[in-house]
């Protein structure tokens, strides 16, 4: 099949508006918010229904070509990015909320429901859709599904995969099933579990049944202001280990305050070296208790300042400022790498401490903008993508945090996922037969590798390749010698 | 199949004394199995397995064998792999709030371990002292806290396994937020060991609760009990468990509502100031528990669905359905068991769609019975059932989807059907 028949066929079953061929128009599908690997899609579609979307996939079979999928394309690994050129399949148009069913707790929508318009619409209903990253105005619940997105107050409600009960996904093989209703123990297998997080790898997220979760009665935020990263990186690990459970901790460091303070007019202090934002929440109740013994902790780790939040136009615009901090990072240098990892709670000071050594190291400012209470980094190396030499260091740099978090026990990745920009590092974390493992999974869903091809396992090691290694199994002789 | 040399090899794995031949107290509907086997250690348990797939013969997964009734009855002869000397905490750094524990330790001794730092794992199974990590996870057991602090599902962060062939894999990590690779956690978890064996598994732990009461809710019929639940449901309210029970003795009364609450000592009071006057508005009585009260009561609560125990003449099933629509699974089970004047006891997760049933009678009316609560109820599992009748009664429902997905995860996994062949949904594959 030629480009000329499947953009035919395409237009047959979505009309001329459902697809997207023209040159220009394809450069804008060649990445998403990770921008170190680019590559222009055959052609992108825009279905509105799971049958359009089952066809265009059984369409992409028999054409031999990948489909990956996409939602608004603020991943930042790269999951959504064609690598491998093929049909891009858009969510844009399947943007619906179909039903809030109060009475069970969750509310059905299309993967192209924006993450901020579901929680305003479920707002007059006394609901959120809890998992709120930090690109909520933008990406998408079938992307945030996908990569099993995080968020600020994932720290008290638990990530996306605790909030997503069932999903509606079209299978590689072109069908369309329901991985159940939404009640608590579907019969057989978890493939809602299985399929959350898997970036698009196994199948193509339709609708969804989603939970809905009560807003609080009562909310408190406060500012807390320390002199350097260490003492809101004590307080955050002394909060957690005091086993009061604050709805939020996040930390911005000074770099990341200078941002913001510029855009939001905070007027924050910038002598202040890390200002750390505490949420508390719940029924009215207690609530000033928690909030009392949360900042005592931070004036025993050296607070200069605690602010509260009185108003909930204060609240917002802190909130604002924290979530829009990448944005900010425009002003103080042309590109920014963002890198996701995580570390135990108790290792963040240490960890704080390398990831300022590594700055030094490789002569690059590194932002600090972070999930502290979950242990979730998000250094940002700043640098200039023109300069070779910058790049190169850059690149380096997020390695050098990458396996600094791996040898304080922690992770490559606690929300953005693996896609392109980690899958060599897959290994820094698990070995063969983990990886093995997991490609079993993989080809029990997409044997011919039709789904996003080339994502999450390490380049080279392909999927069949490494589940037909664990099919051979180990010998039971090999283990007696050995 | 040559048993005195599979036996000798087992022997050489694990130790004379850590394999027995035909052990009767490790049967199942009847069915002994060939050997039971306790490996020591990862290494032992990865060579076991592996030893008895080059046989091949099937296995079963043992943990404290408090739900080897759940499911089907082994499909072949089998061999039983214990988890009971696998009972370590692997790593525990109570700062962090996470823990590694190996399969075999039971719930009992991990949650002492917890409490000595003021944490908890808040799983609530039946038979605590029994009952180990592994086989909790494997069949996805939940208690009533998981309305306030999730199931196992969203505790559960780490895994390490030993598949069929005997190859370990790990997924996950020691941290609380993870996406790096596919979440083999929940693949694994429910799985009811056909799979592979849960070898160890890491969770994320909750600090203990400075404060915690319940509210005891009883009345003579269930439906004013349903408008209270519905009105916490509706409130701004967060309890840790809102538990419907019916038949249930301890409850002193023919219907009751236990509503757990646990934070601050101003929250709890809360929650038991405005239940009492829900449960007023509602015309039903309220009774602060606290301290031993309260404890004893949800020792009961946990306790009710055991499976270890059994009458003769007992079913117990999980129904599962969506929230709003369990008063009517419950209603279908109690009026179906009043006509043949069976004696009923329900534990209800209120809030979550789940009950545990406890019913008994003649095996002809106990067929009756289930055949009824399926029709209210298709997504109703067997837990137990006299021997006599577990072979015909639908196990998992009349609703299974996916089958043939499920299928193809299952022959990936474990092509040959060595572990727990015929218990689970996928039946035998091989
Ligand atoms: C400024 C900024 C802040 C961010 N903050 C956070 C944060 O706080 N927490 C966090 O977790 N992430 C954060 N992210 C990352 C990103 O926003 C999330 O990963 C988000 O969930 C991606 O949604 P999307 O709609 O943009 O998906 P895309 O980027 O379009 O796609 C992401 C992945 O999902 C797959 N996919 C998309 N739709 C479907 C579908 N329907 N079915 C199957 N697969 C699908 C894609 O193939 C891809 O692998 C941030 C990103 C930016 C740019």
């Amino acid at each position: 099949m030629n480009r000329a028949e499947l953009i035919a066929e395409l237009e047959r079953i979505l009309g001329p508006r459902g697809v997207v061929a023209t040159p220009d128009a394809l450069l804008t599908y060649d990445a998403d918010g990770c921008v170190m690997d680019t590559h222009e899609p055959h052609v992108v579609a825009l279905p509105t229904s799971a049958e359009q979307v089952a066809a265009i996939v059984r369409l992409a079979a028999r054409a031999g070509m990948p489909i990956v999928p996409r939602g608004a394309g603020t991943g930042l690994s790269g999951g959504a990015t064609p690598m491998q050129g093929g049909i891009v399949i858009s969510t844009a148009r399947m943007d619906k909320i179909l039903q809030v069913d109060t009475a069970n707790g969750r509310v059905l929508c299309q993967p192209g429901v924006i993450n901020w318009e579901l929680s305003q619409y479920l707002k007059p209903f006394g609901y959120q859709f809890a998992p709120d990253p930090s690109s909520q105005k933008a990406c998408t619940v079938g992307g945030n599904i996908a990569n099993n997105s995080g968020g600020p107050h994932c720290l008290k409600y638990g990530i996306t995969a605790s909030h997503v009960l069932a999903v509606q996904v079209v299978l590689p093989d072109g069908s369309i099933v329901w991985t159940g209703d939404g009640s608590a123990h579907t019969p057989g297998y978890d493939l809602t579990g299985v399929i959350t997080g898997s970036e698009g790898t196994i199948g193509f997220v339709t609708a969804a049944w989603l939970r809905l979760t009560r807003l609080p009665e009562a909310v408190r935020v406060v500012l807390a202001l320390f002199p350097d990263i260490a003492g809101a990186s004590n307080t955050v690990s002394q909060v957690i280990a005091s086993g009061l459970l604050p709805a939020a901790l996040e930390i911005m460091d000074r770099l990341a305050i200078k941002a913001v303070n510029d855009m939001y007019k905070l007027g924050l202090p910038e002598a202040a070296g890390a200002a750390l934002l505490i949420e508390v929440d719940g029924v009215e109740d207690g609530l000033d208790e928690l909030l009392h013994d949360v900042t005592a902790i931070c004036w025993r780790n050296g607070a200069i300042d605690v602010r509260p939040a009185r108003t909930l136009a204060e609240q917002n615009q802190v909130w604002a400022a924290r979530k829009n901090a990448f944005g900010a990072m425009g002003r103080l240098a042309p590109t920014y790498y963002l890198v996701d990892t995580v570390v135990p709670r108790t290792k963040l000071p240490q960890t704080m401490d390398e990831v300022g050594r590594i700055s030094r190291e490789f002569r690059l400012p590194i932002a600090n903008v972070f999930h502290a209470g979950d242990g979730n980094l998000h250094p940002i190396i700043l640098f200039d993508r023109r300069d070779r030499s910058q790049n190169q260091r850059a690149l380096e740099a997020a390695t050098g945090v990458m396996k600094v978090s791996i040898d304080f026990g922690g992770v490559i990745s606690g929300e953005h996922g693996i896609g392109v920009e980690k899958q060599d590092y897959m290994t820094l974390l698990f070995t063969t037969d983990d990886l093995a493992a997991m490609a079993g999974l993989h080809q029990s869903f997409d044997p011919h590798d039709l789904f996003n091809p080339g994502k999450v396992f390490p380049k080279g090691r392909g999927c069949g390749e490494l589940a037909a290694l664990r099919r051979s199994g180990v010998a039971w002789s090999a283990l007696k010698s050995s | 199949m040559n048993l005195a040399l599979l036996r000798a090899d087992l022997t050489a794995i694990s130790g004379e004394q850590y394999v027995r031949e035909h052990p009767v107290d490790r049967h199942i509907y009847g069915q002994t199995p060939l050997l039971a086997v306790a490996p020591g250690s990862l290494e032992e348990l990865a060579q076991t397995v592996a030893r008895l797939a080059a046989e091949p013969v099937a296995i079963v997964p043992w943990g404290g064998g408090t739900q080897q009734t759940w499911g089907r009855p082994p499909a072949r002869p089998f061999v039983v792999v214990e988890t009971s000397r696998l009972n370590r905490i692997l790593d525990y750094t109570p700062d962090d709030l996470t823990i590694s524990v190996e399969a075999g330790m039971t719930l009992g001794a991990l949650s002492a371990a917890l409490a000595a730092n003021g944490q908890m794992l808040p799983f609530d199974c039946p038979l605590p002292a029994q009952a180990t990590i592994g086989g909790l996870l494997a069949t996805a057991m939940d208690g009533p806290r998981r309305l306030g602090y999730g199931s196992a599902r969203d505790l559960l962060i780490g895994i390490r396994v030993v598949e069929a062939t005997g190859r370990i894999s790990k997924a996950g990590g020691m941290v609380v937020k993870n996406v790096s690779g596919f979440d083999m956690m929940k693949l694994y978890l429910g799985s009811f060991g056909t799979l592979a064996i849960i070898a160890s598994a890491n969770f994320k732990l909750i600090p203990q609760p400075r404060a915690a009461a319940s509210i005891l809710c009883r009345a003579a019929t269930p439906a004013p009990l349903w408008k209270l639940i519905n009105a916490i449901a509706a409130s701004q309210l967060v309890p840790v468990a809102v538990e419907y029970l019916e038949g249930f003795d301890v409850a002193g009364a023919p219907c009751a509502v236990a509503v757990r609450s646990e934070g601050l000592p101003a929250a709890v009071e809360r929650h038991v100031r405005d239940v009492t006057a829900f449960a007023q508005q509602a015309g039903v009585s309220a009774e602060p528990l606290r301290d031993a009260a309260h404890e004893q009561l949800w020792n009961a609560i946990n306790d009710a669905p055991q499976t270890a125990t059994l009458a003769a003449d007992e079913v117990v099933v999980r129904v599962t359905c969506l929230p709003a629509d369990l008063s009517n699974a419950i209603a279908a089970a109690r009026a179906a068991a009043q006509r043949a004047n069976l004696p009923l006891q329900v534990t209800a997760r209120a809030l979550n769609g789940v009950a545990y049933l406890r019913v008994r009678g003649s095996a002809e009316a106990l067929r009756e019975w289930h055949a009824a609560l399926l029709k209210a109820a298709p997504q109703t599992m067997l837990l137990a059932a006299p021997p006599a009748l577990i072979a015909e009664l639908p196990a998992f429902g009349t609703h299974i989807a996916n089958l043939d997905l499920m299928r193809r995860i299952k022959q990936e996994f474990d092509p040959a059907d060595l572990l727990n062949p015929g218990r689970f949904v996928v039946g035998q594959v091989a």
